[in-house]
């Protein structure tokens, strides 16, 4: 192979390299499933024992702004990609449904504790479904099943079956893959690599 | 005006000059994958220094291949830098160039 060939061939690499280089990022988002899941578990225990109408709207728009507070301490400088913008826009998206029918329902205090939990379980099995298909992430996708098995089960269950569902999906979907992705995130950048959990 | 790659002679495409370069290459990868980068985030993936960064995006800006935009956040100075449609259709034609030249060689 001549010197020719071989600087045009460092080329063609040089490109790959880049391209691999400028999808990668190093965004952080383990600990907002983490932080969701806490404020979850706040919100049911204030409407179950504090009998609140207002448990639900408020602890979602608090936790809202902590969101935001604490992504704009953290500084993130990573540009914005199609497939970055596209997740946000699941993410907001349903973050936005979920608020408006959280806050709707608990105001007309008509729908019963199934169907709200069968409601929200869909939605967010909506989220972590579009957002593994958009990241090919398996472990997110398990989630969405997890969420939508919830949905379903608390559409036949009893007030108490349907509560127990939704704490334990609220648990596995939000703690355990937070922390996961929390993980993985971690070592995904010490290894300089990444996969589903750094991609978007 | 976006400036236009060379006419192919003895059939083989030839290498549009202002793409070759090495750190002009990276840039233009780099941005075809974002919307848009900053500086600073460019200087890091491609491990350059301020000066020759800023000369050969400048280049880059000189050919109508990268758009720039400057503003401030948070009363800090900020500079975008974003592929433009001209900047894509030249990297997009460099790649063909470069395969067919490859392939070319193979062939001989």
């Amino acid at each position: 192979m001549t010197n020719e060939e071989l600087e045009l061939k460092d080329r063609l690499s040089l490109i790959e390299t880049m391209i691999a280089e400028g999808r990668k990022t190093t965004e952080r988002w383990g600990w907002t499933f983490v932080l969701w899941g806490v404020a979850y578990y706040v919100a049911i225990a204030w409407a179950t024992w504090g009998h609140s109408n207002l448990a639900w709207p408020v602890t979602m728009v608090a936790t809202g702004l902590l969101t935001a507070v604490i992504a704009s301490r953290m500084g993130n400088k990573e540009p914005e990609t199609t497939m970055g913008r596209a997740i946000w826009a699941i993410w907001i998206a349903v973050g936005v449904s979920l608020f408006v029918f959280c806050l709707s329902a608990s105001a007309a205090g008509r729908i019963d504790q199934q169907t709200f939990i069968a409601a929200v379980a869909a939605m967010l099995g909506t989220a972590n479904a579009a957002s593994s298909i958009i990241l090919k992430w398996g472990a997110q996708f398990f989630c969405a099943l997890a969420w939508w098995t919830a949905a379903a089960i608390s559409c036949f269950a009893t007030v108490t079956q349907s509560s127990i569902v939704f704490l334990a999906a609220i648990f596995l979907c939000q703690i355990v893959f937070g922390t996961y992705m929390m993980i993985s995130e971690a070592r995904e950048k010490r290894a300089g690599r990444n996969s589903g959990a750094a991609h978007a | 005006m976006p400036e236009t790659p060379p006419e192919p002679e003895n059939g083989l495409p030839e290498l549009n000059p202002v793409i070759h370069g090495k750190l002009r290459l990276a840039l233009l990868s780099l941005l075809s994958t974002v919307e848009e980068a900053e500086f600073t985030w460019l200087r890091a993936k491609t491990n350059s220094t301020d000066g020759n960064l800023g000369a050969q995006l400048l280049k880059l800006e000189e050919a109508g291949y990268v758009a720039v935009e400057k503003k401030f956040v948070l009363r800090k100075p900020q500079t975008l830098y974003r592929m433009t449609e001209a900047g894509r259709q030249a990297l997009t034609e460099y790649v063909q160039a470069l395969k067919q030249l490859l392939g070319s060689a193979i062939n001989v």
